[in-house]
Order: C-alpha cells, then sequence, then structure tokens
C-alpha cells in the first residue's frame, strides 16, 4: 500500500529575472490503488509539484512522506530507483536501445541477472499490450503510443509502485490517448499502482479517481470525478 | 510481475551495476558504429602523430646528445702574415745565393681581441705558451749535435768563409770530445749582405755556441771524401737575451742590443770573470739544462690539441684528463709513451715539473727548432717559478697516422690543466714570443654556432687573424638533424592539436550530444557518478583502442621515418665517419647514433593523448551533470 503526504509544501526558483514561486502551501495526500489528475494551466506549477514528488528538487518548506518517510531525508536516486517512476510526454526512451532493452535497463540496475530481466522485460511490455514484434524495434521505428507504452512498461519494471506521468498523451493521437490512459487505470485499479498524472487534457481529468487543479501554485480544488470545468 | 528473486542486497548491488554500465555503455557505443568507427580512427591517427612526433623528438635528442659526445667543434687562431718577403741566403758550399720566400707577420695581434661578446666559448681562446720543465733525467740524446758550447782552437787563420778546421779544446755543453778537430763555417755569411763571414786566427781560442749545418767545403777538407759525410758546424746561440714581457714586448739587454744572434768571443785569460765571460758560463749552464727539460703545455681541455682532436695521438694507457679537473686546476697530467719510458713512471706515478720557463709558440717546435737564447735579461738562467707534482692520469701514444694533421706534439710533451698554474706566474720567465698560431691557440665552442660566431667575431672589425674551424663534419649533418627536428615538431604540434580538436568534438557529440540519456538515466536513479560511467565507459574503451593502434603504428612509422632522413644525410656523415674512423679501432657509427627506436615515447604519446580524453572529456561530463535531469529534458523540448 502506496501512500504520498503533502504538507504544506512550498517551492520556488530564480530564473533570469526574478523569482518565480511556483508551489506555494501545497498539502494533499495520495494512495494507492487510485488514478489522481492534476490539471491547471501553462505555469500553473503542476509540473513543478510533480518534480517535487519525484524527488527530483526539493521542497523548500514543508515536507513529502513517501509511506510514512520524508523524501528529503531519503536517497532519492534510490528512491527513484525503487518506489517511484515517471513518465514523460516525449516519452524519453535511450534511443539506441531497443524496446526489450530499454524495459530491462531499470531491471538490470537493480541487479537481476540479464536473462531474469529479459524475462520481466517481455511480460512488462505484454502487459502494457505491446506485440512480440516490437521488442526488438529501436524507438525512433515506433509510434508515439508504442513507445509511450514502452516508457510505461519501463516505470512498471522498475518495481515501483507509484507512477507519476506528466502529460503523457500529449504527443498522441486520440486512439492512443484512450489506450494509454486505460492503461494507467488499469494499472491503478488492477496493479494496485498510485497514479498521478499530471495533464490539462480534460479527458483524461475525468476519467481519473481524484482530480486537482493548481493555480498560482496552489492547489485549488480536490474533487472525485469530473472535477474539471 | 513483482518478484522477488534476483535482487541483489544493497551491498552488492554495484559490482552487478558496474558490469551492466560497461554492457549497456558499449552496446549504445555500438549501435552508432559510424561515429565509433570515426572516433577511433581519428583518436588513432592522433595517437599515431604524437607516438610518432614523440619518438622521433626522443630520438633526436638522443642523437644530438650522442653527437655532443662524438662531435667537438674547435677553432684555430692564426696571425696572417702581413707580408710576403723574397730574400737571398748565401750558401757558402755552394758558392752562390739560393732564394726563398718566407711570410713576415705584422704587429702582433693579442689574444685579448678573442674575448668578445657572443663568442659563446665552452673553452675559451687561448695563446698558449709551453713551459720548459727541468727534471731529473737527461731527455735530449747524448750525440745530440745542435746543443754545444764549446772553447775552440783554431788550426790555421783563415776567414770563416768555408770550412775551418779548429781543434776542440773545452767542453762546456754537449758532447764533444776534447783534442778532436771540428771544421767551423759562417756559411750563410756573405759580404754582399752585411753579415761578413768573420776570421779566426791560429792558436787562437775562441768559445762558441755551435750548431751542427751541412756538409764540410772548401781547400782546408779536400782529404775528406763526400762519401764520409762530415758536417761542419755553424756559431749560433751568443749570450744576448730573448727575453719577453706578457705583452710581447722585448725586455731591454744593453748585450742583445749590441750584437748579432751568432756572436763568439775569444778566450783570453781572465775572460770567465768578465761579464761576458760569466755571460758564457750561463749560457753554457742553459745549455746543458736543455738536456733535462721538457715541454709543458697547460690547455682547458685536451680536445684543444689539434693532435688530440684529429686522432693522430691516442691515450694507450690510463684516461684523459676529466673536464672536472681541467676545471679545477687538479695537479694531474698526459704524458707521451717516449717521455713514460725514459722517466720509468706509469699511470698513477707522479712526476715533479719545475717549470722554469715559457715559450709563446708551439710545443712542436721544441723538437725541431732551438732556442736561440735561453738567458734572461740579466744573463742568467731563468729560475724556476712553479713547482708541483703532478699525477699521471693517461699516457699518450702517436698513432700510425701521424704526421697527417695540422700539427704534432712535442715528444716528451707533458699535458696540463691549464689551471693547475698561478695565472700569470710565468709572467718573468717568458724566454721567447711569436704571433698566434693554430699550434698554439684554439677555443671550443657548441656544436652548430660556428656561422653564429663568425657573425660576431665579424662585428668586432679585427684584421689580420685567420680562424680555421674544426667539427669532423658536424656541420653537414646539422641539417638532417635540423630537418628531423622540424618533421618531429610537426608531428607532435599537428597530434596535439588534432588530439585537442577531435576529443572536443567527440566529447561534445558522445556526451552533450546524448544529455537526454543523461537525464533519463537520471530519472531513472542513477546517481551522477553512475551516468558519468555509463557514458564515458564506452568513449574510454574506444579512445584506449585507438589510442594503443595509433601509437602501435605510429612507433613502428618511426623507423621508416628515421630511414627516409638517413637517405638525406647519408652523404654527409661519410665525411665524418672518414675522420674518425680513420684513427680510431673501435668503428664509429654516426648512422647509428641514437637511432634505436624505443617504446617508451609511444607510450608516453598514448598515455598522453588518454590523458587529455580524460580531462576533456571530464570537462564536458561536469558540464552536463550541473544541469538537472528536468532540465535538461525541458531545454530538449524546447
Amino acid at each position: 500500500m502506496e501512500r504520498i503526504e503533502v504538507n504544506g509544501v512550498s517551492y520556488s526558483y530564480q530564473n533570469k529575472y526574478q523569482k518565480i514561486e511556483a508551489v506555494k502551501e501545497v498539502s494533499c495526500t495520495f494512495e494507492s490503488g487510485k488514478m489522481y489528475a492534476i490539471t491547471g494551466e501553462s505555469g500553473s506549477g503542476k509540473s513543478t509539484f510533480l518534480s517535487l514528488l519525484a524527488g527530483l528538487d526539493c521542497a523548500e518548506s514543508g515536507s513529502i512522506l513517501i509511506n510514512g518517510e520524508n523524501l528529503s531525508e531519503m536517497d532519492r536516486d534510490a528512491c527513484r530507483r525503487k518506489q517511484i517512476s515517471v513518465v514523460y510526454q516525449a516519452f524519453h526512451l535511450f534511443p539506441l536501445l531497443t524496446a526489450l532493452e530499454n524495459v530491462m535497463y531499470p531491471l538490470e540496475l537493480q541487479r537481476i541477472s540479464r536473462q531474469e530481466a529479459r524475462r520481466q522485460a517481455a511480460k512488462c511490455l505484454e502487459e502494457v499490450g505491446l506485440e512480440e514484434k516490437i521488442l526488438g524495434q529501436y524507438p525512433k521505428m515506433m509510434s508515439g503510443g508504442e513507445q509511450q507504452r514502452v516508457a510505461i512498461a519501463r516505470a512498471m519494471a522498475a518495481k515501483g509502485k507509484i507512477l507519476l506521468a506528466d502529460e503523457p498523451t500529449g504527443n498522441l493521437d486520440s486512439e492512443n490517448e484512450a489506450h494509454i490512459v486505460e492503461l494507467l487505470k488499469r494499472m491503478a485499479h488492477e496493479m494496485d499502482y498510485l497514479v498521478i498524472v499530471v495533464t490539462h487534457n480534460p479527458g483524461i481529468a475525468l476519467q481519473a479517481d481524484v482530480c486537482m487543479k493548481m493555480k498560482d501554485g496552489r492547489m485549488k480544488m480536490e474533487s472525485t470525478k469530473g472535477c474539471i470545468q | 510481475m513483482h518478484e522477488d528473486e534476483g535482487r541483489a542486497d544493497e551491498d552488492g548491488i554495484y559490482e552487478r551495476v558496474y558490469t551492466m554500465t560497461f554492457y549497456y555503455s558499449m552496446k549504445q557505443m555500438l549501435r552508432s558504429p559510424l561515429k565509433s568507427i570515426l572516433f577511433f580512427l581519428l583518436v588513432g591517427v592522433s595517437a599515431f602523430l604524437l607516438a610518432l612526433g614523440g619518438s622521433l623528438s626522443k630520438m633526436n635528442a638522443e642523437m644530438v646528445w650522442e653527437f655532443e659526445d662524438i662531435f667537438t667543434t674547435i677553432g684555430t687562431v692564426e696571425q696572417k702574415d702581413e707580408s710576403i718577403v723574397t730574400a737571398a741566403r748565401w750558401e757558402a758550399d755552394k758558392g752562390d745565393y739560393v732564394y726563398y720566400r718566407y711570410g713576415r707577420p705584422g704587429k702582433w695581434i693579442p689574444n685579448a681581441v678573442l674575448d668578445f661578446e657572443r663568442a659563446g666559448y665552452i673553452l675559451k681562446a687561448r695563446q698558449r705558451p709551453y713551459f720548459g720543465a727541468r727534471i731529473e733525467e737527461k731527455v735530449r740524446g747524448a750525440a745530440d749535435r745542435h746543443l754545444l758550447v764549446a772553447e775552440l782552437t783554431a788550426e790555421v787563420s783563415d776567414v770563416l768563409e768555408h770550412s775551418v778546421p779548429m781543434r776542440v779544446s773545452k767542453v762546456l755543453a754537449g758532447d764533444l770530445n776534447v783534442g778532436d778537430t771540428v771544421y767551423i763555417c759562417d756559411h750563410y755569411g756573405d759580404s754582399d749582405g752585411g753579415y761578413e763571414p768573420r776570421r779566426v786566427e791560429e792558436g787562437k781560442t775562441y768559445i762558441m755556441g755551435l750548431h751542427e749545418s751541412s756538409n764540410v767545403h772548401g781547400p782546408w777538407v779536400e782529404h775528406i771524401a763526400p762519401e764520409e759525410h762530415a758536417y761542419e758546424f755553424m756559431a749560433i746561440n751568443s749570450v744576448a737575451s730573448n727575453q719577453y714581457t706578457m705583452d710581447g714586448e722585448q725586455v731591454y739587454d744593453a748585450v742583445a742590443e749590441a750584437e748579432d744572434w751568432n756572436t763568439f768571443d775569444e778566450v783570453t785569460e781572465g775572460f770567465y770573470e768578465t761579464e761576458r765571460g760569466m755571460r758564457w758560463l750561463e749560457q753554457a749552464k742553459a745549455q746543458e739544462y736543455e738536456f733535462y727539460t721538457i715541454p709543458v703545455e697547460p690547455v682547458d681541455g685536451t680536445k684543444l690539441l689539434l693532435p688530440f682532436y684529429q686522432n693522430e695521438v691516442q691515450i694507450s694507457e690510463g684516461r684523459d684528463i676529466t673536464e672536472e679537473e681541467y676545471e679545477e686546476g687538479k695537479q694531474v697530467c698526459l704524458i707521451s709513451v717516449e717521455l713514460a719510458r725514459v722517466l720509468r713512471k706509469g699511470v698513477g706515478d707522479s712526476v715533479t715539473l719545475p717549470l722554469y720557463y715559457a715559450a709563446y709558440e708551439p710545443a712542436e717546435r721544441f723538437d725541431n727548432a732551438y732556442l736561440t737564447s735561453i738567458l734572461n735579461a740579466e744573463g742568467k738562467v731563468y729560475p724556476v717559478f712553479y713547482e708541483q707534482d703532478y699525477e699521471i692520469t693517461g699516457i699518450y701514444q702517436k698513432t700510425s697516422v701521424m704526421g697527417s694533421g695540422d700539427h704534432n706534439l712535442a715528444v716528451h710533451e707533458v699535458i696540463v690543466p691549464w689551471n693547475s698554474i698561478p695565472e700569470n706566474a710565468w709572467a718573468d720567465n717568458i724566454v721567447d714570443f711569436e704571433p698566434m698560431s693554430a699550434g698554439n691557440t684554439s677555443f671550443q665552442i657548441p656544436n652548430g654556432t660556428i656561422d653564429d660566431f663568425m657573425e660576431a667575431w665579424e662585428k668586432q672589425g679585427v684584421e689580420g687573424l685567420d680562424i680555421q674551424f674544426y667539427d669532423n663534419g658536424y656541420s653537414h649533418l646539422q641539417p638532417g638533424i635540423e630537418n628531423r627536428k622540424l618533421m618531429a615538431w610537426i608531428f607532435l604540434a599537428s597530434g596535439c592539436v588534432l588530439a585537442v580538436m577531435i576529443l572536443c568534438f567527440f566529447s561534445n557529440l558522445f556526451i552533450t550530444g546524448q544529455q537526454e540519456r543523461i537525464a533519463v538515466e537520471r530519472l531513472l536513479g542513477r546517481t551522477k557518478k553512475q551516468c558519468a560511467l555509463s557514458i564515458l565507459t564506452g568513449l574510454f574503451v574506444l579512445a584506449i583502442a585507438g589510442t594503443a593502434a595509433g601509437s602501435a603504428v605510429g612507433w613502428m612509422a618511426t623507423d621508416r621515418a628515421v630511414k627516409a632522413t638517413e637517405s638525406t644525410t647519408e652523404f654527409d656523415t661519410t665525411f665524418s665517419n672518414t675522420i674518425i674512423d680513420s684513427g680510431d679501432d673501435e668503428e664509429t657509427d654516426f648512422t647509428a647514433a641514437g637511432q634505436k627506436t624505443g617504446a617508451e615515447m609511444a607510450v608516453a604519446a598514448g598515455c598522453g593523448m588518454m590523458l587529455a580524453a580524460v580531462l576533456i572529456s571530464f570537462g564536458f561530463m561536469r558540464q552536463t551533470l550541473k544541469k538537472e535531469p528536468l532540465q535538461i529534458l525541458g531545454e530538449l523540448e524546447e
């Protein structure tokens, strides 16, 4: 059972001209078995908030507890290796590795033998609905939807039960978008993942179990089903 | 699907991670084969140039270093004759004049003019005197017929225009038998030339310095057959002094002013109590000393003596005087094998050298010419000015090619360090003075600097000196050496530039160009160190392979490059080989000097290349890792 507690988290950064307060006093809770959607306009702070949850940045104030452990006190690299996976709009696969090798990579990072990693990676790819013929293909040979599925399979292979997705369907057509959303929902509901999707696609938000909206760095609203409008 | 099997504990994870890092790093590197091959080849080319340039540079340095041992550049200085004079000399036996030409030197030029700026001497130019050292052993033969002082009584009254018989009544110096009849002639006496043959009166006794000259001739010797080879004497060496100062000025002596070089005196009762009589006794003593005198030549380096330089003389026992011994003025010496026999001494023994006169002329003159006077301006034998024991470090011997060179050493010559004798200790004992000549004025300059020296010398504007250089052909080899130096530097410089350019270009390609991969690896939980390893492992493996291959080929190519340049220096070295080989039993092969190609520089070039690869790639890596993964991905999406 995965759980993230966010308590009064704030974060700001300095750009070339001014200090940007990207996240302000955000408090919320996330639990496994649900798909969460965080929406908001561009610059509202939702992607920054996601990077804080992924441990890619450190909150200035407040705390993020992963299963009760303060993320700022944890080895955040190890945390991403073992507990949290991130999926991006641009997929970010290793261009010189095949689909199978991309998925094997995080497995091998955890000292799983190559043979076993191959077996588990193939299984992950099967679970995201990719055909066997895709396994040996390089990312540039695949469609956007296929690449995103490989990215999700790689996230699944990492063994962590928390999946953070930043605009996962931003580069996909509607058919592939539906497949990916379905996959994320299935991961939450059937595989007990804690899925947080950052998106400004209302369609995805409508399908989330819990929907949150960010505006000017603040979490404005939290509701279940159909929060957007 | 979340199996725990196959997972390792935290500590054990790293070994596997490193293996997999290497695996994936290589895999990704090899999946861009064009870039990888290009990188491999270009790194190889850089390493090749570095190894080739480095090896050639090292070989050049070794060769020049060896050449410094083999080659020495010395210069000799000779004051040119100011004019050539034709003169006539009466030959009494022929009854006619013999015409001859001789060079007349101009005003004496002091050797101080050779002490000028930018001369760059290794051993400075000096006009060396040789010293007379009076030793215990008689070194000149008893039969020497040129160093005699005797009283002779005329058997007839006659003018010495032909051989006139005189009986030896007393021998003061040299080897003559009392009672013997000898023939005396003013052989070159010519009444027309102002030097009239003198007259002797029967029964009168005269004291003379005698010098054996030509065959007897004239009416008093008709009973002697030509095949008997009877020789007449002529009178030489008066009691006049020929002393000089350090500046080459003759010290005033009224006697010298008053008489000719071959004056003789009639011996009457009480003659030896007169001033002239006492001078004759001193002259006889000095002449007798000459039988016990050996020439000692002070030098700054053995190679400054042309017979040694030209290998006409070699050290057959012991060793040469070292540079340090020369520099420090140690009491050590080299002696000739002839002197060693006379003294019955060998290497390690000491010889006492009481030095009593200095002659500013080549030491070889000691054997084949005779000092016209060895009395000082007071009419006395020169006193010893410096006496010291010298240890014999080596015995030298003339080689079979003796005489082919320009100058010789005296038979019993002793060579000592210049600095072993107090400077100018001989100032009051100078018995003769001649202008600088190649036999006693030489210097050493660095190899290959003859042109620089001459350029600086010509700026001095000193006329009248002839400077000759001897370098055993180094100047002929120099262009070849310079070519190789230039070639080596071109290879090295182009290798360095190419290496830096290639490493920067490919670091940019393989590191900065793979920012996305780095960012994704970071997102997957890899540490910065692991990311760096992941990227750099493949890069380094290829760089090592390329460097190793390039260095090896560069090393092998060095031999070919050397052979190529050898063909341009072959002609030049022939001259040098001939010179050295002519007097050296051990064959000296200049072309082999410094030509052995060691792998050290190829290895060093490879290491340098890898060091550059590490530094440059780490620099790029550091810049890339400074950025957070999201920043990188954000920039890429833009």
